[in-house]
């Protein structure tokens, strides 16, 4: 993949993991405080990137140089 | 009341354009769109771009016309006698009270043997290379982020890529990889389309198609090139030509195949909704199981803290009563009980106890101590 960051199923799937490790209760609270903390700053980017805003469509073009460029799609 | 079957005054005539109207709702009514098959007679192509000629059997001809929008599918006209398939519907033109075929689609009898034949060709030999093979095919990224369109920019297959694609996802991101996907151009410009994909580099997945079309229509997507051009695109690819029946050949070639462009765009772009449920059942799980866990650990903290002062009392307990015994037992032992009963003690001036004669030489000073206080003595 190209882009950036981790991804939202990167973020969800560790969240998982660390639903599962809390639930299993066989943990240190202090353990158990780590994971939860991890798990909401998870959830928090899950949620930003869910919410995120609607993305321009763009068209490549090709230049004399057979360089790319992207540039918006008129609506 | 006159007899509407036998007029025969003159006051009740229609006028020319009424009786062409009339003509013309029979004729459409009577027929609607349908396949005509003859040979090509006197075409004559308007500057226009609109088609003027007739199409006729061993008995008869019939008068056609076909509109630019459909004449420029066909390419360049037909020669005298081709033999034709023409899709079309009858009807009278009011103006000239004329009677003609409006032709939206024409089927050149001999090219289309030809096309088949090709067609058979490619797919033989593209077969033969395994670029149908199912071992080739990706799966699909089960999160695309950024998706290609290689398509006609003015086409419908992009607007819908687009609608279905938002409505999906609104922040999925689309490129759009613009070619024309018919006409003498299009192979060349698919092709090239395809390769920029891979040299533009971030797109996740690729659809490339385009909106309903006729058979005809869907030419460049039985090309070789452009096969193997797909063949050739680094990522997971759609083929979406939009046609329910038959199959294109990129339809074999591409890791997966839609019925349209917007059932590609479903396959390509992942629910924000199906999404979004799981992070909110994951957020509730968290919080639950957070909360839990503080309470097995609020509990196991209180029955700490109970043991704890429990056990402390019972310390507290067991000091409190060694102390007593300790203090009966002092008690017991205090010289001043013994003195009490009548015995007197000797202390030296430093308070120490006087035990033996030797220690009670004449002109010794010492204290008696008795119950009740000290007088001061002198041996003699």
């Amino acid at each position: 993949m190209s882009t950036q960051k981790p991804t939202l199923q990167d973020d969800l799937k560790r969240l998982e993991e660390i639903v599962r490790a809390l639930e299993a209760e066989d943990l240190d609270l202090d353990k158990a405080i780590t994971l939860f903390e991890e798990g909401v700053k998870r959830l928090r980017t899950a949620r930003e990137q869910l919410g995120a805003v609607e993305q321009r469509v763009q068209k490549v073009l090709e230049q004399a140089g057979g360089e790319l460029t992207l540039e918006d799609l008129d609506p | 009341m006159s007899d509407l079957f036998a007029p025969t005054e003159a006051s009740g005539a229609l006028t020319v354009t009424e009786v062409n109207r009339l003509a013309k709702g029979a004729v459409e009514g009577a027929l609607g769109p349908t396949w005509v098959h003859g040979e090509v007679s006197g075409l004559k192509a308007y500057a226009s771009g609109h088609w003027y000629f007739g199409i006729k059997d061993a008995e008869s001809q019939l008068r056609c016309v076909m509109w630019r929008t459909y004449s420029t599918r066909v390419g360049t006209p037909p020669a005298e006698g081709t033999q034709v398939y023409c899709l079309g519907t009858p009807t009278i033109w009011e103006e000239r009270g004329e009677y003609r075929l409006n032709v939206t689609r024409m089927l050149l009898l001999d090219q289309l043997g030809r096309q088949a034949l090709e067609l058979e060709r490619v797919r033989k030999k593209l077969a033969a290379e395994g670029l149908f093979d199912p071992a080739r095919k990706r799966p699909l990224p089960a999160f695309a982020r950024t998706i290609g369109v290689v398509t006609s920019l003015n086409g419908a297959a992009l607007r819908d890529v687009i609608t279905v694609a938002r409505a999906r996802w609104p922040s999925v991101r689309i490129v759009a990889f613009g070619a024309a996907v018919q006409g003498a151009a299009a192979e060349g410009e698919v092709v090239a389309a395809l390769q920029r994909v891979g040299r533009l580099g971030g797109v996740d997945v690729l659809i490339v198609g385009r909106g309903g079309g006729s058979k005809e229509d869907l030419e460049v997507f039985n090309k070789e090139s452009v096969c193997r051009a797909l063949a050739a695109v680094p990522v997971p690819t759609i083929s979406a030509v939009g046609h329910e029946t038959d199959v294109a050949l990129t339809d074999l070639v591409a890791d997966a195949r839609a019925a349209t462009p917007s059932a590609a765009a479903e396959l390509a772009v992942p629910d924000r909704r199906r999404w979004a449920a799981r992070a909110d059942d994951l957020g509730v799980r968290l919080a639950r199981a957070l909360e839990r866990r503080g309470q097995v650990a609020r509990e196991r903290l209180f029955r700490a803290a109970d043991r704890m002062q429990a056990a402390l009392q019972e310390q507290l307990a067991g000091r409190r009563h060694a102390l007593e015994r300790c203090a009966v037992q002092l008690d017991a032992l205090s010289p001043l009980k013994v003195l009490g009963r009548g015995y007197a003690v000797a202390q030296d001036p430093a308070g120490k106890v006087l035990k033996s004669v030797t220690q009670l030489t004449p002109g010794t000073a010492f204290t008696l101590r008795v119950a009740d206080g000290g007088v001061g003595a002198k041996v003699v």
